[in-house]
């Protein structure tokens, strides 16, 4: 919405001057400028509009900043009481999702998956969870071919820890329009590098069945590496 | 031509005989390709016709997905009953599916078949071959051994053996044309193009003397410009290479344009496509677009400043030679089919890794040559910036396009030694075995890309901020007014030029950084809006009040105006992280990154190719061809980006070979209406790509047959509009300089804090005089 207003502004601005002060040939225009070769020409400038332009974005710019922070918590938000998603589920815990008044997925616990991407191909795995919350297999999608699949529960919350066995790879859950690269060396490398990188899927009521790519360049077969995701009720 | 020309000319034919000959020489017969190119090596070095290969049971033209058992045999050579084993075979396949009949033959991949260690004892096999399901013409490539079955240990029980190869092929149900291989045809346009070039090299020669035409001058003609360092003939150079390279970039765009037209389509393979993403973001960002920067800024700076030449004009002639080398080394692989497959930003560990092609090295070669040129070019424009401006000239008040070139250079010069040094980490890492991005060797992946993003993002305003000084010269001409805020036009751009290093992180959001680093970076991304901003409104606000004369050169600019504004509000929804979740690498950004360098970079160079090319050349251009120019290409351009937005959202990836639409028998990635979009690109793309050709046609024309320009036909008050059209050489007579007189009443020639510190560092007059004496 700031953007079409942004644009019919500047728009409405550059169509209006562009017709309104059009000249066949600026014969007899009286150069107020002073504007000659050799000569720096006069200034043309005025220092309240050049402080409000300078300003009046600067306000829109905060408060862009500002909006988008909350769902900037959401998509990395932290384990734990300070977090969208509690701690980590018991046995038999639900997560009991539920949408708070800015849209957001909150839950009272998440279960943990893994996520172990090499080229070109995804592997899940639902540790030990029950396959009614987490189940894995494989599909047949007529144009990627055998794909890996994932099954999630709608109203659960799962948080994936990824890495990777070869290069960089990120999966893309198209439908919930989220990704995050897996990095390589999570397991093998200096301590320091002891860390998977993560991604929450919150599985909300319009979470769908969807499919899973990669979308950090990974060679050959990047544009293949498919996977499935299935909510499951 | 003399003898000593003729000699030279003779040994340089032969170094290029010898370099087009000798990889084809040394590459024979095991070649890179395998098996199915270079024939089988294992059961003998060379082929023997004393082996007859044959398929029995190909039709001459197949049925839409129909299986057909074939055999393939060989008579001759050394096999026989007798010996432990006869002979072997491998068969590739272009189209269908070839399989086993039995366990005498395994499959390696759908295309490609060969014997089994049980089937090592025969002289044929029986398999199975499923036609393809659309029209194809089916190759099929042949190899088979006749071995004596001996094991002589050494030379692995190969001695004696002997292959050959048969070729064959089944044509279609509905006839279709052959399919030429995508590599062929971009090295075919490549070389046509440079055939073009030289015809237009002999045809300017020719013109420069019509009536007394003789070939006995081209050699000094040509070693003239091989060897000059006058900045308005290193500029032609920079510029012709600029467009000779837009030209190729654009022929790769058109090749993925065409793969990605339908769904599923096969044009190109995953492979091909790999390489030509790669070398079109390479080609377009360091050979095409830093060139025409180079090559205005080489023919506009010092004419603006009122400077005889640059500084260090041999150091000026260096970076420019630098850079066709580079452009050779990086487009080294694709010729060998193995060019650099890892994206324009290259990243690790994939870069260094076995799967990246062995192209890369070189592609990474190429470049560590064009940062050393654009490390020169800095240090040439900032020295020649600071101290050869004419009498007069203060630092504001200086022309607004050497303003932009000199926070270009600025930025270019600080951040890409940081690119330079990774590059060379890649390159010592995949040459030498060194362990900068092994993981496994403590080696650390992500320093890439924090030194190529380092880099990377303030080179994307390395090539936008020149064409805000294009646009703000063309703007203020055309509108016979002094430019709207020219103070705060300096600050913008030295404030872009600022901010421009502290947002490279938004690049990286995915990648696990801190949550604390990445809203510091949403907020400084969003903070580039505000210079930005200041820039466009002070660009309309110029408008006002003036007498605005339409020219092709102002509607580039109008158009500009717009096609930026639209990529500005798009950059807009990246630094907003949720989005960027989304947005992250698919068409959205495409989208964006075109409408700002396209819209904005190339729509300024458009402007000024047509506000400049009378003062280079010394003729105008035609202004109906200009018109159509723009009106072509404005139109045929918006349609090209603009639907990209709308498949990004959808889900569209970038860097995906093709893509899937849902339909009712298959769950795809994108809606069914994405592939009617992407065919509407397509089309669009190949308007704009030869709404060009308008321009080109126009710059020839004008310069065979064009109206002579005056000194200053559009009314612009800097010292190029001066000189005449084409300018002398030397550009200013050096002892008689230009001095600029100011119209503002202050006394602007009082040097200001900034020059008084920049003059304390610099050799004294009295001091030069001493030394004289």
């Amino acid at each position: 919405m700031i953007s079409f207003f942004v644009s019919v502004f500047t728009f409405t601005w550059l169509y209006h001057h562009s017709f309104w002060y059009r000249s066949e040939d600026a014969d007899g225009y009286e150069n107020p400028d002073e504007i000659a070769v050799g000569v720096f020409p006069k200034h043309n400038d005025d220092m309240r509009l050049e402080v409000a332009w300078t300003i009046a974005p600067f306000i829109l710019i905060v408060w862009l900043t500002y909006v988008s922070w909350v769902p900037l918590d959401a998509v990395w938000s932290e384990t734990g009481e300070d977090g969208y998603h509690g701690e980590e589920c018991e046995d038999g815990q639900s997560s009991n999702n539920q949408l708070d008044d800015y849209g957001i997925v909150t839950s009272e616990c998440y279960h943990v998956i893994e996520i172990t991407a090499k080229q070109w191909v995804w592997a899940f795995d639902c540790l030990d969870l029950a396959t009614e919350i987490c189940d894995t297999g494989s599909d047949n999608i007529e144009v990627y071919g055998t794909v890996p699949l994932l099954s999630l529960k709608t109203g659960e919350t799962y948080l994936a820890n990824m890495r990777s066995e070869d290069v960089t790879h990120a999966p893309w859950f198209l439908g919930m329009g989220v990704k995050e690269d897996t990095l390589y060396g999570a397991q093998i490398g200096p301590s320091e590098y002891n860390w998977p990188t993560t991604v929450w899927l919150p599985i909300s009521n319009v979470v769908d069945d969807q499919i899973i790519l990669c979308t950090e360049y990974c060679g050959d077969a990047h544009s293949v590496m498919a996977g499935k995701l299935v909510v499951h009720q | 031509m003399n003898r000593k020309s003729m000699r030279t000319l003779l040994v340089l034919s032969a170094i290029a005989m010898a370099m087009i000959v000798s990889p084809a020489v040394v590459s024979y017969p095991t070649g890179i390709q395998g098996v199915k190119d270079s024939g089988c090596n294992c059961h003998g070095a060379t082929t023997s016709s004393e082996v007859v290969p044959s398929i029995i049971g190909l039709p001459d033209q197949y049925n839409y997905s129909e299986s057909y058992e074939i055999v393939v045999s060989f008579v001759g050579g050394p096999a026989s009953p007798a010996n432990s084993n006869q002979g072997g075979f491998n068969l590739w396949v272009s189209d269908g599916e070839l399989s086993p009949s039995d366990a005498t033959v395994q499959s390696y991949n759908p295309n490609e078949v060969s014997h089994t260690e049980a089937g090592n004892d025969q002289t044929s096999w029986t398999l199975t071959w499923t036609s393809p399901s659309s029209d194809r013409n089916v190759e099929f490539i042949l190899h088979t051994n006749s071995v004596n079955g001996n094991a002589d240990g050494a030379n692995g029980g190969s001695s004696g053996d002997m292959w050959n190869k048969l070729t064959a092929k089944v044509s279609p149900p509905v006839l279709v044309l052959e399919e030429a291989d995508p590599f062929v045809v971009l090295s075919t346009l490549i070389v046509v193009s440079a055939i073009l070039l030289a015809f237009t090299l002999a045809y300017v020669f020719y013109r420069t003397n019509p009536e007394s035409f003789t070939w006995d001058y081209f050699a000094p003609w040509i070693a003239g410009w091989l060897t000059t360092t006058d900045h308005k003939k290193v500029g032609t150079l920079y510029f012709v290479a600029g467009l000779f390279f837009l030209g190729v970039g654009g022929i790769m765009a058109m090749m993925i344009r065409i793969q990605l037209a339908v769904p599923g389509n096969d044009f190109l393979t995953q492979d091909q496509y790999n390489q030509f993403f790669t070398l079109h973001g390479t080609t377009m960002i360091f050979l095409a677009a830093m060139p025409l920067i180079n090559g205005f800024a080489n023919w506009m700076v010092p004419l603006q400043i009122g400077a005889p030449d640059l500084a260090l004009p041999r150091l000026n002639a260096m970076s420019f030679w630098l850079q066709p080398v580079g452009a050779l080394l990086i487009f080294t692989g694709v010729f060998s089919g193995q060019g650099a497959d890892t994206g324009w930003t290259g990243y690790a560990p994939y870069v260094v890794s076995e799967t990246a092609h062995m192209g890369t090295t070189m592609w990474v070669a190429g470049q560590i040559m064009l940062v050393a040129s654009s490390t020169l070019t800095g240090i040439n424009f900032l020295t020649t910036i600071a101290v050869m401006r004419a009498p007069g000239m203060g630092w504001l008040q200086m022309p607004l396009f050497t303003w932009s070139i000199l926070v270009a250079n600025l930025m270019l010069f600080l951040s890409i030694p940081a690119f330079g040094i990774g590059l060379i980490q890649v390159y010592l890492d995949r040459v030498i075995g060194t362990a900068f991005y092994d993981v496994s060797a403590g080696g650390d992946p992500l320093l890439w890309s924090h030194l190529f993003w380092y880099f990377g993002h303030p080179e994307v305003y390395v090539v936008i901020v020149p064409a805000f000084g294009v646009i703000s010269e063309v703007i203020a001409t055309s509108a016979r007014r002094s430019i709207f805020g020219y103070r705060s036009m300096v600050y913008a751009m030295a404030g872009i030029g600022v901010v421009s290093f502290i947002v490279y992180g938004h690049h990286m959001f995915t990648s696990g950084m801190s949550p604390t680093l990445r809203f510091v970076t949403m907020l400084t991304t969003m903070l580039v809006a505000v210079p930005t901003g200041i820039k466009i409104f002070n660009w309309l606000k110029t408008m006002h009040g003036g007498s605005l004369v339409y020219r092709t050169h102002t509607l580039w600019t109008l158009g500009f105006l717009v096609t930026f504004t639209l990529g500005g509000i798009s950059g807009m929804f990246f630094p907003s992280i949720a989005m960027d979740l989304h947005l992250h690498e698919s068409y959205f950004v495409v989208a964006h990154f075109h409408y700002v360098l396209v819209g904005g970079t190339v729509f300024g160079f458009y402007a000024a190719i047509y506000y400049w090319f009378p003062k280079m050349s010394g003729r105008m251009l035609d202004e109906k061809l200009g018109v159509l120019h723009f009106l072509v290409g404005f139109i045929s351009y918006n349609a090209l980006f603009w639907p990209m937005h709308r498949l990004g959202v959808w889900g569209m990836a970038r860097r995906h070979h093709t893509y899937f639409v849902t339909t009712e028998e298959a769950m795809g990635a994108l809606p069914i209406e994405a592939a009617g979009w992407n065919m509407f690109i397509s089309v669009s793309a190949f308007i704009f790509f030869f709404s060009n050709l308008i321009m080109v046609a126009n710059m020839i024309k004008t310069l065979i047959r064009g109206e002579k320009a005056p000194p200053d036909p559009w009314g612009g008050w800097s010292f190029e509009w001066m000189t005449a059209s084409p300018p002398p050489t030397p550009s200013f007579d050096p002892h008689n300089l230009p001095v600029l007189t100011d119209a503002n009443e202050h006394i602007a020639n009082e040097p200001g804090t900034f020059s008084k510190l920049f003059n304390r560092l610099m050799v004294s007059e009295e001091d030069t005089e001493e030394v004289t004496h």
